[in-house]
């Protein structure tokens, strides 16, 4: 066991990345809208690593939490913004996409986390496409018609104001979700949830024997991802976009964009996520403008070659690489 | 030195974060460029890609025929650059201000789509950019307040203006009318505005009920519709679901007078799935191959005619994808945002956002497309469907009376 400050050095890189980021985008306003789109890969990547790389279940239905979170947001601006309370109606709307989303995660995790493997994959998928299903067919929340919610945010907070929050602010807020979700992976790896996941991962019965409460820490890990899953929803799609439709935010190729980020970086570690994130969305943009239509075709391929090649993924291979070198304290 | 080259290593490198472009002085204005995140891949690749189509027909008409966009005697060539968002909300907001900031464009044109148009708005309006709205109908974009964008495609609320008043034209006595569709937002957005338009024409609403996006089964929801007895049935959302109703329609033996199908009706294979079930089947379109806006019919409307007539723009378009292939109506409102746009500059005779966005308030005319004018929010009210109704496995255009290429068969044949 790791003691003291040494144990938390490895987020100085992540903090560093972020910072540099944001540092680009400062220097650069014109590549602002780049950089929160990098940003946004991140948080999503980070913050689904957080269980999926913790304890190897792949969730398939994760997008649903950024979906419900994005609700919390809409619904908090649409039906709050005329009560006078300004800048206070985002607040609320944190808090909702917060409770929403460890609500659906209770829900979600009571009935899915006693399942395995396949088994649990599968029935993730049925939890995403359900619920969007649940919202149309019950008209929830306007159901298919969605939350248009540009007028009601700029009469709540001004045009000024909305402006920002929608082209500056909702991106500071992803780089803090991003930030939270970095520090929340390393303060369980270093901790006693991280030990018990980690066995837990490469034997679930064996974890059991030795007294694990291994449903436990699975939950806890499952309710933090998707509390982040929710935030980064309220921020990047709600208070960024100001609309929401159901299919546009239940769309299972999110949870797809976040697990070819996990696996390019490498699953459980801490700084893999970030490098593919940033691999996989500078890669996506700049092919889009190079070879607009053709970049899924290149992309794919490209996927599979790193998959096959980097087993662990890049940064899990360069943790064994330093691991006895100077460097390895930073890297995990 | 060594601080000295470190320093300019430094500079360096920060014109290139910020771009080279940014670095050179402002010069005269050479070209004219639109900007547009198009979707070419994803679930709006289709109409993306006819979209793109028809915008480089419409450019190479304005450079080679028109001469280029006139300002101040001058004629300046239009430039067009797209990417591709993957029909995507996220890439649609970092291609857009890479399309403002580092490309310089001077004018912005929306992604298909009303979920896509919307997730853009926000950054066009924060950069004060002309967005042109292709493809996103639902009326909801026009009551945000936003500045901005400005709509070609008639918003879903119009979609069966005409043919409600086709059918007052030809039956002064039809009364009951049902409404069954997709719970979508687009459909809905038709639907209450058939409503609206019904009610304002004496119409009966005796049934009005939606179905879940791909249902399996009408049989139940037709059985209630066949009690309320209708005379008049529109309906439909995308082209599963409008085959459906159709093919349950017959099997059930509910004959109307009227069938008029969303989406599904005025394309190709619904005539080819449905056989002799499609007969008298109707729909309406913004735009279909044959009708006949023509620089004459302008002159009698007392409108300005712009652009290409339709088989010269069929053909450019043919040439600008290198396909034979026949345009549909997203390449046509496509095409007719961007005439509009080259119409509103040359009246404003400035590229600037907000002289041309007041000219475009003040601007109408007709094109191959059809009529074109805005309201104060932007949203486009000058633009009428055109009703397509299938006769012997074809398409007519059957209303308006001004364009219709066949006489409608009113009341419909009776399912055999």
């Amino acid at each position: 066991m790791m003691n003291g400050y040494r144990a938390y050095l490895p987020i100085l890189p992540v903090a560093a990345t972020y910072a540099l980021l944001l540092g680009i985008g400062v220097v650069s306003p014109d590549h602002w809208q780049l950089i929160a789109q990098l940003a946004f890969y991140c948080a999503l990547g980070q913050a689904f690593n957080l269980f999926m790389g913790m304890t190897g279940y792949v969730d398939f239905g994760y997008v649903a939490f950024l979906g419900i979170g994005t609700y919390g947001m809409a619904v908090s601006i649409y039906t709050l913004s005329d009560k006078g309370l300004g800048i206070g109606v985002v607040l609320i709307g944190l808090v909702l996409a917060a409770i929403f989303s460890l609500g659906l995660s209770l829900a979600v995790g009571a009935v899915a986390l006693r399942l395995r493997g396949a088994y649990f994959a599968i029935a993730t998928i049925g939890v995403n496409e359900g619920f969007r299903y649940l919202l149309e067919g019950a008209r929830i929340w306007n159901g298919a018609d969605g939350i248009i919610f540009s007028r009601h945010l700029r009469q709540g907070v001004g045009r000024q104001t909305a402006m920002a929050l929608s082209t500056w602010w909702a991106d500071i807020l992803v780089f803090g979700v991003a930030f939270l979700a970095a520090v929340l992976t390393l303060v369980y790896m270093r901790n006693k949830v991280g030990y018990a996941l980690l066995a837990l991962r490469e034997d679930e019965d064996a974890a059991k024997v030795m007294g694990i409460n291994v449903t436990r820490y699975k939950i806890i890990a499952f309710i933090t991802s998707a509390i982040l899953a929710g935030l980064l929803g309220a921020s990047a799609w709600a208070l960024k976009l100001t609309y929401v439709y159901p299919s546009d935010v239940f769309a299972i190729h999110y949870t797809v964009e976040a697990i070819i980020i996990v696996l390019l970086g490498g699953a459980g570690t801490l700084l893999g996520p970030i490098f593919g994130a940033l691999t996989y969305g500078a890669a996506k943009y700049f092919l889009a403008i190079v070879l607009p239509g053709f970049q899924l075709l290149i992309f794919a391929p490209v996927i599979i070659a790193i998959i096959v090649l980097f087993p662990d993924g890049t940064v899990g291979l360069l943790k064994k690489r330093l691991r006895d070198t100077p460097l390895g304290k930073f890297i995990i | 030195m060594k601080t000295n080259r470190l320093s300019i290593g430094l500079l360096i490198l920060t014109a290139l974060l910020c771009g080279f472009p940014s670095l050179l002085p402002a010069a005269a204005l050479k070209r004219i460029v639109i900007g547009h995140p198009e979707a070419l891949s994803g679930q709006y690749a289709k109409a993306g890609e006819q979209a793109i189509g028809g915008i480089q027909a419409a450019v190479e008409w304005v450079n080679t025929v028109h001469g280029g966009v006139r300002i101040e005697g001058r004629q300046i060539p239009l430039d067009y650059k797209f990417y591709d968002c993957e029909s995507r909300k996220e890439s649609v907001t970092s291609l857009l201000e890479r399309l403002i900031t580092s490309d310089k464009v001077h004018f912005t044109m929306a992604p298909y789509s009303s979920g896509l148009t919307l997730a853009g708005a926000p950054v066009t309006e924060k950069y004060g950019m002309i967005y042109l709205n292709h493809g996103g109908a639902s009326d909801k974009i026009f009551e945000q307040g936003f500045e901005y964008i400005v709509q070609t495609i008639g918003p879903g609320s119009q979609y069966h203006a005409g043919t409600l008043e086709m059918i007052r034209h030809l039956d002064p006595k039809a009364k009951r009318l049902a409404l069954a569709y997709e719970d979508s937002e687009f459909a809905r957005s038709v639907m209450d505005g058939a409503e609206a338009k019904a009610k304002q024409l004496g119409f009966q609403i005796v049934f009005k009920r939606t179905y879940p996006q791909a249902v399996a089964d009408l049989t139940p929801l037709l059985s209630d519709l066949k009690a309320s007895n209708p005379e008049i049935v529109l309906g439909g959302g995308h082209f599963q679901d409008g085959q459906l109703l159709n093919k349950q329609l017959a099997d059930l033996k509910i004959n109307v007078k009227l069938l008029s199908l969303i989406a599904a009706a005025t394309l190709p294979a619904f005539g080819n799935a449905l056989g002799p079930l499609a007969e008298g089947v109707m729909g309406p379109s913004h735009w279909e191959y044959g009708v006949t806006f023509s620089p004459e019919a302008a002159q009698k409307n007392e409108l300005p005619w712009i652009g290409p007539e339709q088989d010269e723009f069929v053909n450019l378009f043919k040439k600008a994808t290198g396909q034979e292939l026949i345009p549909d109506y997203h390449a046509a409102e496509a095409a007719a945002a961007v005439l509009a746009l080259v119409a509103a500059v040359e009246k404003a005779g400035s590229v600037d956002s907000d002289l041309v966005r007041k000219a475009f308030g003040e601007l109408e005319f007709m094109s191959f497309y059809g009529t074109w004018k805005i309201d104060a929010t932007g949203k486009q009210v000058g633009h009428d469907m055109v009703d397509v109704q299938w006769q012997q496995g074809e398409r007519k255009i059957v209303w308006p009376l001004a364009t219709k290429t066949a006489d409608v068969v009113y009341p419909k044949p009776r399912f055999k």
